[in-house]
């Protein structure tokens, strides 16, 4: 229930203040019927006591102005006497009038008892032992109504019967006006209240709801502002701490539009100073690359020290080519302007094309480059070009620092993800080379020099390029024992990697 | 017969440079420095290829594509420096044949270019029907009925490779080998720019077409013109 209101703070107070209130009511209710039921008895106590009183002494007289002797004419008279009080007192309320011969007489002269007994039994023995000593006493009664009582009263007195002694004699009353006067009131109470709690809990909630709505405004606009809306902004009326707190989310939604808009054209900034720097060197670049290829492809015509130079400005030229593809290509995810556009491709039969690609180089280095078997279901989704390169890149560089020892190539598939893993044997890494590997222009230390000049560069964009397909690339090795690089693909793009079919290092596992 | 090239380029060291080559391998080259003057120049020497810079002062490359599209359909090939923008499409979409991203290799530029002058030259003697489509190749011709569609030579290379084999579906990349001579895998919006022109021009609604058929996730397929 409270989960459920948890959505609602203006439900949640609509509750809150009618359960309060209803517990107010409840308390209200109790107290003012109590009240109100002691001064009902004690009203209608008094008036039963005056006139049971006067019933007493109209008994009394009657009996002693009585001329009767004999025990008949003595029950007679009583007789008589109790039934008209019985039919007068009715209209006071009295239910039943009673003579009972006191238990402590000892009189031999003796009449019948004047006595009802469906009432006999409400007359206990504490008043009739308390009226052995005085007069005029009463008890609160429960008077048998069907199945429910009522509450009453009966008072007694002793009456002194003509020749028999004393009487007790009783006069029960009912208190079923009272009673009856009394539910209603408690009736009336409670209905009242039904209506009362509704409309409270109405009335505190379209209350609460319309003060709480520049709150909700708030949230609207912040969802808004969350979701790319940078110019959502708030109402603000009045002076309030509503007003003061649109206020303040306008100021910030304000400064957060300027600063990303600064941003933003910042980044334009970049990518079309990429873009032109793109256009400006690469068009030089060619002719100089063309100028290059005539030069090289005539270098036997030309004298030793030119044709040499011939020689190292080809080399040096696509060197200086290759950076500046890696420069482009590193500002371009800089500039966040990298497009992904995956495409299913088969893992295995890409590094195939990549070892095959590159197997003249590896000839040429002599090292034996090991395809480990294909496993099933490689199938990944991939920008193939870039995958291509990074494992051009990292299969070049293991050739490069294999040092005659066979490079492995593995690729495996898990449930979630597939690796390729390229390791060597050769010179292997430092600790902080492993830790640095990845930074651009990172050289490490000169044992890891290489025959064909790189960029420093390579392993950066690999990095960035597994990353755009929310890959993971990590690195290890050792000092004589080789390294090892393991990119690990997730099988549905843009998920993360959650298990890596392939360990790094052996040691690892 | 000597092959006439026109290159056009802003930057004079480039033009010159690839004149130095393209006249090396037995072209005879025309150079035009400035787009406003490069129709002027393609008009005046009926080049067999063009060679188009993108970006040029006076008239950009896409627009000259543009203009020479209009009279001709002789095969242009763009040079670009940005290969990863929507100028590569923005050319092809203008008529250009093919495109080659600076910096380029001199061999890789003359390989392009006599990919696109070969395919001119050794036309089949069969005579292909697609559809309601006759394509006559030694005539390099295609008509339906009577009236002759007319279509650039790689348009026209293009759906006789897809003619040929009409229970054939082909990859991008085999298109691209096929009707291109790239050997390896390239640019595969070049086919897809490409289909869609071919499609604006023989088919009879080119939004559902019936003769060049999209094989999702595979390539492109021979249609029944039905």
């Amino acid at each position: 229930m409270w989960e459920f209101l948890g959505g609602s703070l203006s439900l949640r107070i609509a509750v809150t203040l009618s359960l309060v209130l209803t517990v107010i009511l409840l308390v209200f209710i109790f107290v003012a019927t109590n009240v109100l039921r002691s001064d009902l008895f004690s009203t209608r106590r008094d008036m039963i006591l005056a006139d049971a009183a006067v019933r007493f002494s109209q008994v009394q007289n009657t009996l002693d102005q009585s001329t009767a002797v004999t025990t008949d004419q003595v029950q007679d008279a009583v007789t008589q006497t109790l039934t008209a009080i019985r039919e007068s007192a009715a209209g006071a309320g009295a239910v039943e009038v009673l003579l009972l011969r006191s238990p402590d007489s000892s009189e031999a002269f003796r009449i019948n008892e004047y006595v009802n007994p469906e009432y006999i039994s409400v007359i206990g023995g504490g008043i009739r032992d308390e009226l052995a000593h005085d007069v005029g006493l009463w008890q609160s009664v429960a008077l048998a109504n069907g199945a429910d009582t009522i509450p009453g009263i009966i008072v007694g007195a002793l009456i002194d019967v003509p020749y028999a002694g004393p009487y007790e004699m009783f006069v029960v009353y009912s208190l079923e006006q009272e009673q009856s006067t009394l539910n209603s009131i408690i009736q009336v109470f409670t209905v009242g209240s039904v209506p009362v709690l509704l409309l409270m809990g109405l009335v505190s909630f379209v209350l609460v709801y319309r003060l709480l709505s520049p709150v909700r405004a708030a949230a609207g606009a912040a969802r808004s502002l969350a979701a790319g809306n940078l110019s959502s902004r708030l109402r603000v009326s009045g002076r309030d701490e509503m007003a003061q707190l649109g206020a303040t989310f306008n100021d910030m939604a304000e400064s957060l539009q300027s600063k990303i808009t600064d941003y933003d054209s910042l980044s334009k900034l970049q990518q079309s100073f990429v873009s032109d720097v793109s256009h400006e060197l690469r068009t030089p670049m060619t002719t100089i690359r063309m100028a290059d290829e005539v030069i090289f492809d005539d270098r036997d015509a030309l004298p030793p020290a030119s044709k040499r130079s011939a020689e190292l400005l080809h080399v040096e030229v696509a060197r200086f080519e290759q950076m500046l593809a890696d420069l482009l290509e590193i500002s371009r995810y800089d500039a966040q302007s990298a497009q992904f556009d995956p495409e299913s491709a088969d893992i295995y039969s890409l590094v195939e094309k990549v070892v095959s690609a590159n197997a003249e180089l590896a000839d040429h280095l002599g090292v034996e480059v090991q395809l480990g078997p294909r496993p099933e279901r490689c199938s990944v989704p991939v920008d193939a070009i870039r995958i291509e390169r990074v494992v051009r890149n990292l299969l070049v560089n293991a050739c490069e620092y294999s040092e005659g020892m066979p490079v492995r190539v593995t690729v495996a598939a898990g449930k979630t993800s597939v690796a390729i893993r390229v390791r060597d044997y050769g010179v292997g890494m430092e600790a902080d080379t492993v830790r640095r590997v990845f930074d651009r222009f990172y050289r490490a230390n000169p044992a890891r020099t290489r025959s064909t000049g790189g960029t420093g560069l390579g392993l950066a964009i690999s990095k960035e390029d597994v990353t755009l397909h929310n890959g993971v690339i990590n690195a290890w090795g050792e000092p004589g024992r080789g390294s090892s690089f393991v990119v690990t693909l997730p099988r549905v793009a843009g998920s993360a990697v959650t298990e890596f079919p392939l360990i790094v290092w052996e040691d690892h596992a | 017969m000597t092959p006439r090239i026109l290159v056009v380029d802003d930057d004079a060291s480039l033009a010159e440079m690839i004149g130095i080559v393209l006249r090396a391998e037995g072209f005879e080259v025309f150079e035009c420095f400035d787009g406003a003057e490069a129709f002027e120049v393609f008009e005046s020497c009926d080049p067999h290829l063009v060679l188009l810079d993108v970006m040029l002062p006076g008239r950009s490359g896409i627009q000259i594509c543009e203009d020479i599209r209009q009279v001709s359909n002789v095969p242009i090939i763009m040079l670009t420096a940005r290969s990863d923008t929507a100028d590569v499409v923005a050319g092809l979409e203008a008529g250009a044949d093919d495109y080659v991203p600076k910096p380029f290799k001199p061999k890789e530029l003359v390989a392009r270019i006599r990919a696109r002058l070969r395919s001119q030259n050794d036309a089949g003697e069969e005579q292909l029907v697609l559809g309601d489509l006759a394509i006559d190749q030694s005539r390099h011709e295609v008509r339906r009925g009577d009236e002759v569609v007319p279509l650039t030579p790689l348009e026209f290379d293009l759906l006789v490779a897809l003619a040929r084999a009409p229970w054939r579906v082909f990859t991008r990349e085999e298109l691209l080998e096929q009707v291109w001579g790239y050997r390896h895998a390239a640019d595969t919006r070049l086919v897809n720019v490409h289909v869609q022109r071919l499609r604006s021009k023989i088919e009879r609604d080119a939004e559902s077409p019936s003769l060049v058929i999209t094989v999702r996730g595979v390539g492109y397929r021979a249609g029944t013109g039905s």
